[in-house]
């Protein structure tokens, strides 16, 4: 039996786990990363448009702070979100993208003087101020009131990835690559480490650790066309659902980008609608002014697929041998801007489309592209169910974006939920020692043994291949952008039946070592369950929230809904989860439930809300000195750890 | 004592210098070939003007008696000769070290059919062959310095001695602009503003330098085995 | 363009360490070719379809991480972005990248590779006084342009065609390769590192470092993220000469 000793035991090598394990080596514990793969590849290098922080040095984002921050990302989610989490995170997203400056990344900057901008199809010329010259600059992202996301060109993730994992070279973290997590060791209600299996010799290692990290990024691939990478298969939230214990949250919150290029669903940053990019219909009609006068292109994310998809229904698609799509036109921007600041687009038009967007119509359609569901947490990044065990970035369910994210606010939540949860997860390792019995860990390992030997023993049954194309055959057609009760039965029924299938797959390739087909055959199961969770969660969900949108139920419903779902899989032999919901609770908000503003409000509000509303006109009121800070404090306290808990400097403006 | 601790010996500049003690030999071997073609080639005019430009090499207008001093082509070849050696030297450095690195490098050019790398071959193995050719030529020379049409066209058409040349010819003359092209690249002369246009234009530029160089080569080396077949 | 529907002849090396008794081999799958279909669509319905143990790896599938570059018919390029109608014959023949640990198939350990050059030029920003900055504050400022000049070299992503494309490399195991080049003159240009000229030349200052570059510019010519390797040696190597 091999088993690993480390005090701090990150799964995932994307941006948001190697800035934990930076959290915790900095504090002086063993840390030891896995990965799939080199942490380089992570699917946070795919990133292009940007990460959002207050930083206001663009003219533009003039009068930009975290109150303006946090009412975007608040009503972003529709009120879905945690709104203490949103607070730390906004509060702490401008330190991080300055230590990310320390470290590296080579934002893109302030230059003074007039420049020529596209807003709203028109070109506008804008004077950026002598005093923000070389600062970090901004760029318009959808849904946010400023210019508040911070970049470099196309290549935001990229860059904040190499320099992050830059420094965990220099820190001299070890990154054990392709090395897959496949189970979770947990014995008393505390998570002791992981069963990982070496993607190369096929050898299963016992890690144990003080505590364990879940940062393995969304789970896009249950769907059949995903902006995702395809390794983004959920599978680190899965092992934290198959210990029965550790809940997930909000798996039926998935959302659709409305740019992914048509047919392979590789995404066009939103930087290209946030730099002047127009959407299109077939007879080359710019539709979104007629659905949302006010941000047209630019409303959240979940608003733009679902008109895109209403408008399409219209009959106003592009048809094309891979369905009805619309069009994106970044001709406006101009050679120059699309080669500087677009290229990345550029390339996949190039590549994967034949075109050159400088000239020529890019299809596109809306695609599933983020989780905002995953393991639940509590606002220290921690599991509420099963001590040791952390969540941090698309795999945690942390929840500062509750039922729809902001374009821009997933890096950084990453790098933010990375430094204040690394902070946690250090605390964690001081505290606590580990100690697990031998038979404990012998009887984890011995049970993924079984399972593989079962799988490479199995003489007929299913084909595993088969079994992936027709779950996310299903989450595709019944689980998408506008959902109803009849097409989500379905999902379940039919997903249901999957899962019972893939008990009995049987393996063409029976090499015990670097086998790709066992590979699949050990994550499909593990992937119909998440499937299930989220076709589940969507069917129980009787109303409208963010992206997930009940035709059946179109209004957003607080009365009975502003709850998050948690899913339990209690019993291996289960085929449906338990789903439980947690109440969130408006009197200590410091933003009450109000409209989002897109469409018509129909809203069914809580009776608090009024209550909640009135109590903070009452504190605004008899607190006429207090600056924001002590407004914010009086409002909804928050904890944060020491480190973070500065105020922000900006250009003009001081720490105001 | 300090030399154990590992991080306290720089790293040294000899290196340094040794790349640009090649370039160095390179450019100016490289250039003296163009002035040396241009010297034989005087042969295409005729044995007069030949014998003309090869008694000024050997400053015969400033000898009363008009015979001048062979021993002047002595010394040149014994400078050029210097140079030579020190470029080969330090060329060898770089030459496969092993038969397995040899047998990786065949295998890698053979597949990637890329341009620099195939060129870089051609130097490569010209380089090796001038070791030899070149060597020889200059040893012929540096002991028959009278330099003549008759004593040159004797050499060339004597003891078939015409293909050693046009060998020779070939060889330096592939070797030499193929260098001169990997100057500019290598120490990024020429670049402007654009680097991948200039390297087109440069290559263009190598391409016709090889191709005029060859061809008057041979124009006079045809020159001088015809002058040969008169004797 | 796309021929509907015509067949595509790939030509696979197979072999697969770890396995004994195992060798290298080429093996063929036919395929029928799709319209807009990419090496990476291929090769997944090869595995699909014919054959379940063939290894290779893609991640982003979108040109943009560097996981998937392989030799494909002769010459090192990102397979998931390279369109199979661009052979006009019909044949494709794949072979993993030399120069790397052959995993299996075509899939090669360039992690590891990567990772120790990444610690043999230290890339990472050099500034003993980093760890006192304050967060809060206003960050350093930068030029607009040098930022643009750094992203410019931080594109890279690591894919190692420069490794595989260099005969030098190929031959002289120690020599850096370009892709360490290019990381080092990326931190060289960068204001926030504070490494001198003669620090780098440490790194680099040698037959295996810039003096050992002999210009073949495979690197250059192959590299799918176009990155200025030319321009970028040349600049280290002039600047590597000028330490005294
Ligand atoms: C195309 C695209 C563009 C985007 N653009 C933006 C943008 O502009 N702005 C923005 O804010 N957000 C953007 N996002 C979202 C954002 O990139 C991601 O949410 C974020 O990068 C996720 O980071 P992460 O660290 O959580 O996970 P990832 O970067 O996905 O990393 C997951 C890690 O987990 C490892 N792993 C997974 N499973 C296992 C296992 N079982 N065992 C061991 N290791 C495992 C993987 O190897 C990997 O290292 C974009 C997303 C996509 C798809
Ligand atoms: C024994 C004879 C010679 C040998 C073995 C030889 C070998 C080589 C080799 C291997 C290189 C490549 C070096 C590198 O890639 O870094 C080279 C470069 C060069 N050679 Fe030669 N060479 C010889 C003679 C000559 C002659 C006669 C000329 C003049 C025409 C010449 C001109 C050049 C030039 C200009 C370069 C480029 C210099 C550089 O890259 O730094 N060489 N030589
Ligand atoms: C100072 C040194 C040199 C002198 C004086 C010299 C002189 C001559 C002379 C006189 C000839 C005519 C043929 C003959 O008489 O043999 C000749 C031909 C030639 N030399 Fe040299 N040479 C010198 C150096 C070199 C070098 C270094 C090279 C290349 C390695 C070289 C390559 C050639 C070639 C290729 C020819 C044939 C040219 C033709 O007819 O096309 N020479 N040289
Ligand atoms: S420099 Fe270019 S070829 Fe080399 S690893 Fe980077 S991206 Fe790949
Ligand atoms: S291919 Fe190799 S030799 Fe130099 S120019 Fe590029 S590193
Ligand atoms: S799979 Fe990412 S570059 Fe090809």
């Amino acid at each position: 039996m091999k088993v690993i000793y480390t005090d701090s035991l990150v799964i995932g090598g994307g941006l948001a786990g190697l800035r934990v394990a930076i959290a915790s080596k900095k504090r002086g514990f063993d840390t030891i990363v896995l990965s799939l793969m080199p942490a380089k590849r992570s699917h946070s290098a795919a990133a292009q448009g940007g990460m959002q922080a207050s930083l206001g040095a663009s003219v533009k984002g003039d009068g930009d702070d975290e109150n303006v921050h946090f009412e975007d990302t608040i009503k972003g989610s529709d009120w879905g979100a945690d709104q203490d989490v949103a607070r730390m995170f906004v509060n702490t997203a401008p330190k991080a993208i300055r230590e990310l400056s320390s470290w590296g990344v080579p934002w893109s900057r302030v230059r003074k003087g007039d420049r020529q901008v596209v807003i709203n199809a028109e070109k506008v010329t804008i004077t950026e101020k002598d005093e923000a010259h070389g600062l970090i600059t901004a760029r318009d992202f959808g849904g946010t009131k400023k210019w508040r996301t911070c970049y470099t060109s196309d290549g935001t993730g990229h860059t904040m990835l190499y320099a992050v994992d830059n420094k965990a070279i220099e820190l001299d973290i070890p990154v054990h690559e392709r090395k897959e997590a496949i189970a979770l060791i947990h014995d008393d209600g505390a998570c002791k480490g992981a069963i990982v299996r070496d993607l190369v010799t096929g050898e299963l290692i016992a890690y144990v650790s003080k505590t364990t990290t879940v940062a393995t990024g969304g789970y896009g691939r249950i769907y059949s066309v995903s902006t995702n990478a395809i390794i983004c298969e959920g599978i680190g939230a899965a092992i934290a659902l198959e210990t029965g214990v550790a809940p997930l949250g909000n798996m039926e919150a998935v959302q659709f980008h409305p740019t992914a290029i048509v047919p392979v669903g590789i995404l066009t940053t939103e930087g290209c609608r946030g730099d002047g990019g127009l959407l299109l219909d077939k007879d080359g009609y710019r539709f979104m002014p007629d659905y949302e006068p006010d941000k047209k292109e630019l409303a959240s994310r979940d608003v733009v697929s679902r008109r895109m998809t209403e408008h399409m229904r219209k009959g106003k698609g592009s048809p094309s041998r891979y369905g009805d799509h619309l069009w994106l036109d970044i001709r406006l921007l101009g050679k120059e801007h699309i080669n500087k600041n677009l290229r990345e687009v550029k390339e996949i038009c190039e590549y994967f489309l034949g075109i050159d967007p400088v000239n020529e119509l890019i299809p596109v359609r809306p695609t599933q592209h983020y989780s905002m569901g995953g393991v639940r947490t509590k606002s220290n990044g921690e599991s509420p169910e099963l001590r040791g065990l952390f969540s941090v970035g698309e795999a945690a369910c942390w929840d500062m974006h509750g039922f729809n994210r902001l374009g821009g606010n997933s890096v950084a939540e990453t790098v933010v939920a990375g430094m204040i949860v690394g902070e946690y997860v250090a605390d964690y390792c001081e505290n606590t020692s580990v100690n697990i019995e031998t038979s404990v860990l012998e009887k984890f390992l011995k049970k993924e043994e079984d399972k593989i030997t079962e799988l490479l023993e199995r003489e007929t049954g299913e084909n595993v291949f088969e079994l992936k194309e027709a779950m996310q055959e299903t989450m595709m057609t019944n689980v998408g952008i506008f959902r109803n009760g009849d097409d989500l039965q379905t999902a379940v029924d039919t997903l249901k039946d999957l899962l019972k299938r893939s008990k009995n797959i049987c393996l063409k390739n029976k090499i015990r070592s670097s086998n790709p087909e066992l590979v699949e055959a050990i994550r499909v199961p593990k992937m119909i369950k998440l499937a299930i969770t989220v076709a589940y969660g969507a069917l129980l969900r009787t109303e409208s929230r963010g992206a997930h949108s009940r035709e059946d139920f179109p209004e957003r419903n607080d009365k009975e809904w502003l709850k998050r779902t948690l899913t339990y899989w209690r019993n291996e032999s289960d085929d449906l989860p338990e789903v439980k919901y947690e109440d969130l609770d408006i009197m200590k908000m410091e933003m009450p439930p109000a409209s989002r503003g897109y469409g018509v409000d129909n809203t069914i509000h809580h009776p608090d809300t009024e209550k909640r509303v009135a109590e903070v006109e009452e504190i605004l009121k008899a607190n006429p000195d207090a600056d924001r800070h002590e407004i914010q404090n009086l409002l909804m306290p928050i904890e944060i750890p020491e480190k973070f808990r500065g105020q922000n400097e900006r250009v003009g403006r001081g720490f105001k | 004592m300090e030399s154990l601790l590992k991080d306290t010996v720089k790293n040294s500049r000899i290196p340094a210098r040794l790349d640009f003690l090649q370039s160095g030999t390179g450019l100016i071997l490289g250039l003296f070939m163009w002035v040396h073609m241009f010297l034989i080639c005087s042969v295409i005019f005729g044995k007069e003007m030949f014998n003309l430009v090869a008694g000024m090499m050997e400053a015969k207008f400033l000898s009363s008696s008009g015979h001048g001093w062979p021993i002047l082509v002595v010394f040149a070849v014994a400078g050029v000769s210097a140079v030579f050696v020190v470029h080969a030297a330090l060329a060898i450095r770089k030459f496969p070290h092993n038969w397995k690195q040899y047998k990786i490098l065949r295998q890698h050019v053979k597949m990637m059919n890329h341009k620099d790398t195939n060129m870089w071959f051609i130097q490569f193995i010209t380089g090796f062959a001038m070791f030899f050719l070149g060597s020889m030529h200059l040893i012929i020379i540096m002991t028959n310095p009278e330099i003549n049409s008759i004593a040159s066209a004797g050499r060339v058409n004597g003891n078939v001695m015409w293909p050693f040349y046009a060998l020779l010819l070939i060889c330096v003359e592939l070797h030499g602009t193929i260098g001169l092209y990997r100057l500019c690249v290598k120490w990024g002369w020429f670049i402007g503003k654009d680097a991948k246009k200039s390297r087109k234009r440069l290559q263009l530029l190598k391409q016709a330098l090889s191709v005029f160089f060859i061809v008057v080569g041979f124009w006079a080396l045809t020159a001088f085995y015809m002058i040969g077949r008169q004797i | 363009m796309e021929q509907e529907g015509r067949k595509l002849t790939i030509q696979i090396l197979r072999f697969n360490p770890q396995l004994e008794g195992d060798t290298p081999r080429m093996v063929s799958y036919e395929i029928t070719e799709a319209p807009g279909m990419t090496i990476f669509i291929a090769l997944n319905e090869i595995r699909e379809k014919h054959d379940s143990s063939v290894q290779f790896d893609f991640i982003c599938r979108a040109g943009i991480c560097g996981s998937c570059a392989m030799i494909i018919n002769g010459t090192p390029d990102l397979a998931c972005r390279t369109l199979t109608s661009k052979f006009k014959d019909g044949q494709i023949k794949l072979l993993p990248l030399p120069g790397f640990k052959l995993i299996g198939d075509l899939s090669v350990d360039s992690g590891t590779f990567m990772r120790h050059m990444n610690e043999r030029i230290e890339g990472w920003i050099h500034d003993i006084k980093a760890d006192e900055v304050d967060f809060n504050k206003l960050e350093e400022r930068m030029d607009p342009d040098v930022a643009e000049e750094i992203y410019e070299l931080e594109r890279c992503v690591e894919c190692g065609c420069c490794i595989s494309a260099c005969a030098t490399k190929r031959m002289k195991d120690g020599f850096l390769g370009a892709v360490g080049f290019m990381k080092l003159a990326r931190y060289a240009l960068d204001p926030r590192d504070k490494r001198s000229d003669s620090d780098f030349y440490e790194i680099v200052g040698d037959d295996n470092g810039v003096f050992g570059c002999m210009s073949l510019l495979g690197c250059e010519d192959y590299c799918p993220k176009d990155l200025p390797h030319q321009t970028q040696i040349a600049y280290l190597r002039r600047k590597m000469l000028s330490v005294k």
